[in-house]
């Protein structure tokens, strides 16, 4: 018997809430009461005509909004009128958000008016009229009841205005009250733009001030994932907001429409469109700062083993050599010195790269090395030092025998300007670990920056600090005698390799003359150090080389205005695609990546420099070998080498939006996918095998892209 | 006393720990994704049997969550439509799964003998009913609505996942000339044909989850 009723149960629920009849414009059902709301009774051509559909709810119970999120319907009205007489769609106020356990639903409870607006004829029949409307809604609290109401509205329909205005109905307090809460269009010269994220989208909104609390509820279904937050992170004008999408998305929008809902009752109607957003520094937290300044720190020392460091560490470790018989403390001293000059010499380093930024200047790390008076300047220093290492002349030796004294001090400031150089000649060998901290890292506040950046310094200093810090290794540490000599001159063939490197970006990025422009001071450098090494210790001797060392120094900073010119081709073109390499690599442009990806191949993009040392080696061990070439040819890869030699703030633009403020960077885009994958900084030709391995198949061959098979 | 044996081996520690941490990738939540493997599961029928996907390999398996106090379900069934819809593709060699993951205590809870009486009492004819009052199988799949229909291909992988229908009313008349998505679903794949709509939004009250 039971078992009957709980099958009837339902039946009789559903019968009683069949359509409450009677020539009425408002009704009685389940858990709410309906009406129809007419602020004046008189309609005629060209007025306002408003009217609203009113629910009253019971505590707990909900309607719909036009998008009813994970479950639910709206209410609909369907209208019975006479000749001449149109009824607009009922506008759907600003929503609120209904959780319901692991679902979210959009809709309104406790009370809501729908307004709507009727178009009335010019050759209407005047006179009293009634209207029919017929209204279905779905009322919810934790079971849902569908329900339906049969209404009528007594008006007056007229042909002109009345004289005098029309005499306001009873409803007129209710609509006032609850008219207005459509959401508005978004001022003028406010915009909003979204931009896709591995997660869903980020949405931002510029209202002109910060906001700090939002609701986005979207118009059309199946887009984002309605129970998800959406974390908000306020602008200086506006917000962005955080959106999950729903995982069976299959295609990206192409505009993201709904309603903002902001602070203090602001509703807008936004239809964002896609667009790039600046990426947000990330919440800051002690555990993500942790684990940043870990990775920085292991970057720094990784980049002990880099060839931009090595020769340095090898000269300390030289020095280090030299005053074994020191006492232990010293040597700690000198190792906390060394430590010192990086730690001084990064924080004035990004004191200055914060500092340009602020002033609005697109530069990325490593931007040191895009100018060609440092560049030329970092050659003739490392030759000059070269050539002392090579034993044409000795370094401070004047000074040296100038007191006893000034020499312990001159140990210390070479210890501290072993570190300043170590710095310099660093920073464009973008390690592994580097790319990720420095990225998150320029984006924080200042304060984080340099926290993060001390974490790098220590790391680019702990193996001599370490050094420094155990006696017993000192003692491992062979004793002086000739062979020093022999080392300290091999050791300038690693310097005078960094040299001709550094000679080698010149030419690439700035022509043939300016090269022999820096050759000429090489020569300069030399006779200056034949002065030095010649006369050893004479007051004369340094009076001639120091001035022409001056000279030549002035002459490179002046040099590259004249003499640079713009590379015919840049380093990323090969001369010609041999038949075995079946793709070449295009000048990189985002509209050319976009135009790629349009035609739906892959697009393999190459962010590189010449003075990036990592990224020559990449190139020639990963990216140019012929099997890696093949695989790229296979799969109907389009390839583009962004050249970021010389400042280009398009290139630092699409590098920021990846993350990243450095190079190398290698970003595989794939049809359908809204992010990039990011391959390895340290590439070889398994991991870029690998990585095309993954990628669907060419699917026709109007497929392929600007490459040429 | 602390030296630096001790104190690179802590660094070394440290060092390490914080690479790891760095690596360590977020765990994410099972979701079913369309066209991706349908998540694996076990769940035990009105009838005290247990079920898993893996032993239907081979075989189309139907997903059909059902709440019978649902305006939405009773549409369905008390028009006859779900039981059609059983019978046809189930004579084809199609496994239907009736899921129930109301709560107790919610609108939609049953007993197996109150769930039998009723597939007798609608002559409704699943393969079985899976008791999934946890709500276990319903998290895992993120079925949001009853009904919602989940169709998974004989190689595990979903193919289908959505409203039953076109017509997301409660209004019985809807039903004739409404485009059946599992129908179409079920008619694409085994003529070998991609499946046109495979995600739409379900329709129907939400699933009652406990709280």
């Amino acid at each position: 018997m039971r078992r009957t009723f709980a099958i009837f149960a339902p039946l009789l629920l559903y019968v009683l809430a069949q359509p409450a009849l009677g020539a009425s414009n408002s009704a009685d059902a389940a858990h709410l009461h309906v009406e129809l709301v007419f602020p004046h009774s008189q309609l005629y051509p060209g007025g306002s005509n408003e009217a609203g559909l009113y629910f009253k709810l019971e505590p707990g119970w909900h309607v719909y909004w036009v998008n009813a999120g994970d479950s639910g319907e709206p209410p609909r009205i369907s209208w019975t009128l006479p000749d001449g007489l149109t009824a607009g769609a009922i506008g759907f106020p600003a929503p609120s958000r209904l959780p319901l356990g692991p679902l979210m639903d959009f809709g309104y409870e406790n009370e809501v008016l729908f307004p709507f607006s009727f178009q009335v004829a010019d050759g209407v029949k005047q006179g009293p009229a009634t209207l029919q409307a017929k209204v279905n809604w779905l009322v919810c609290r934790e079971v849902c009841i569908p329900g339906k109401a049969e209404l009528d509205e007594n008006v007056e329909l007229l042909r002109t205005a009345p004289m005098p205005v029309a005499v306001s109905g009873p409803d007129q307090a209710l609509w006032d009250r609850l008219a207005n809460r459509l959401p508005q269009a978004l001022p003028a010269g406010d915009e909003a733009i979204f931009q896709q994220t591995s997660t869903g989208f980020r949405l931002a909104v510029a209202t002109g001030r910060r906001e700090s609390r939002a609701e986005f509820f979207p118009e059309d279904q199946n887009i984002l994932s309605d129970p998800a937050p959406q974390p908000v992170t306020p602008t200086t004008t506006g917000l962005i907001l955080d959106l999950t999408k729903d995982p069976n998305l299959q295609a990206n929008p192409a505009q993201l429409k709904g309603v903002l809902e902001l602070a203090g009752g602001r509703n807008y109607l936004i239809a964002a469109t896609p667009g790039t957003i600046a990426p947000l520094p990330p919440a800051f937290s002690m555990l993500g700062l942790a684990r940043i300044a870990g990775l920085a720190f292991l970057g720094g020392l990784l980049l002990n083993l880099m060839p931009c460091v090595f020769p340095v560490l090898f000269l300390k470790g030289l020095a280090l050599c030299q005053c074994g018989v020191e006492e232990r403390h010293k040597l700690r001293t000198h190792g906390f010195v060394y430590a010192g000059g990086i730690l001084v010499s990064f924080w004035a380093l990004v004191a200055a790269l914060l500092g340009l930024r602020a002033a609005g200047a697109t530069l990325g790390w490593g931007f040191q090395f895009q100018s060609p008076v440092f560049l030329s300047l970092m050659a003739l220093l490392l030759f000059f030092l070269g050539l002392s290492l090579a034993g044409q002349f000795e370094i401070g030796l004047t000074l040296t025998s100038a007191g006893g004294s000034l020499a312990a001090k001159q140990g210390y400031a070479g210890s501290f300007f072993t570190g300043v150089l170590a710095v310099v000649v660093a920073t464009p060998c973008t390690a592994p670990f580097m790319g990720a901290a420095i990225g998150y890292a320029l984006a924080q506040p200042a304060a984080i920056t340099f926290a993060v950046f001390t974490a790098l310094a220590l790391g680019l200093a702990a193996p001599y600090v370490a050094l420094t810090l155990q006696p017993a290794w000192t003692r491992l540490l062979p004793k002086p005698g000739v062979w020093m000599d022999v080392l300290k001159q091999a050791v300038s063939v690693p310097i005078f390799a960094t040299v001709i490197w550094l000679a080698w970006v010149v030419a690439q990025a700035y022509g043939a003359a300016l090269l022999a422009v820096l050759l000429s001071g090489f020569l300069m450098l030399a006779v200056a150090g034949w002065f030095l090494g010649r006369w050893p210790a004479k007051r004369w001797a340094t009076a001639v080389a120091v001035p022409i060392l001056i000279a030549v120094a002035v002459v490179s900073v002046a040099a590259p205005k004249e003499f640079a010119s713009s590379p015919a081709e840049s380093s990323a073109q090969p001369e010609m695609s041999g038949a075995a390499a079946p793709a070449s690599w295009q000048p990189w442009s985002a509209d050319a990546v976009q135009h790629a990806l349009a035609a739906g191949g892959p697009v393999f993009v190459d962010f590189t420099a010449s003075w990036c040392l990592s990224c020559q080696v990449n190139e020639r061990v990963a990216l140019d070998k012929p099997d890696v070439m093949q695989a790229f040819g296979e799969k109907d890869v389009a390839l583009f080498r962004a050249d970021w030699t010389r400042e280009d703030p398009a290139i630092t633009q699409a590098l920021t939006a990846l993350g990243r403020s450095g190079v190398p960077v290698y970003a595989l885009y794939t049809p359908g996918q809204s992010t990039p994958q990011l391959l390895p900084q340290v590439l070889t030709p398994g991991i870029v095998i690998d990585a095309l391995s993954r990628l669907p198949q060419a699917a026709t061959p109007t497929n392929a892209g600007p490459s040429n098979k | 006393m602390v030296s630096l044996p001790q104190i690179s081996r802590i660094a070394g520690i440290a060092g390490i720990t914080a690479l790891a941490a760095a690596i360590l990738p977020v765990k994410a939540e099972a979701q079913a994704v369309v066209n991706s493997p349908a998540p694996q599961f076990t769940a035990v029928d009105s009838h005290g049997k247990t079920h898993s996907l893996s032993d239907y390999r081979g075989k189309y398996v139907v997903l059909e969550w059902h709440n019978q106090g649902c305006p939405y379900t009773k549409k369905h069934y008390v028009t006859g439509n779900m039981q059609s819809l059983q019978k046809e593709w189930t004579a084809k060699g199609v496994v239907w799964f009736t899921v129930i993951s109301s709560a107790p205590r919610q609108q939609g809870y049953v007993t197996d003998e109150e769930e039998n009486f009723y597939l007798e009492e609608m002559h409704a004819v699943p393969t079985a009913v899976l008791m999934d009052a946890q709500g276990n199988l319903g998290h895992l799949y993120g079925a949001k609505t009853t009904p919602e229909m989940y169709v998974i291909d004989p190689q595990g992988k979903l193919i289908y996942e959505g409203a039953i229908d076109n017509q997301p009313t409660i209004d019985m008349n809807d039903i004739e000339g409404a485009d059946n998505y599992v129908s179409d679903a079920l008619t694409a794949a085994m003529a070998g044909k991609t499946v046109e709509n495979p995600y739409t939004r379900p329709y129907g009250c939400s699933v009652k989850y406990a709280d």
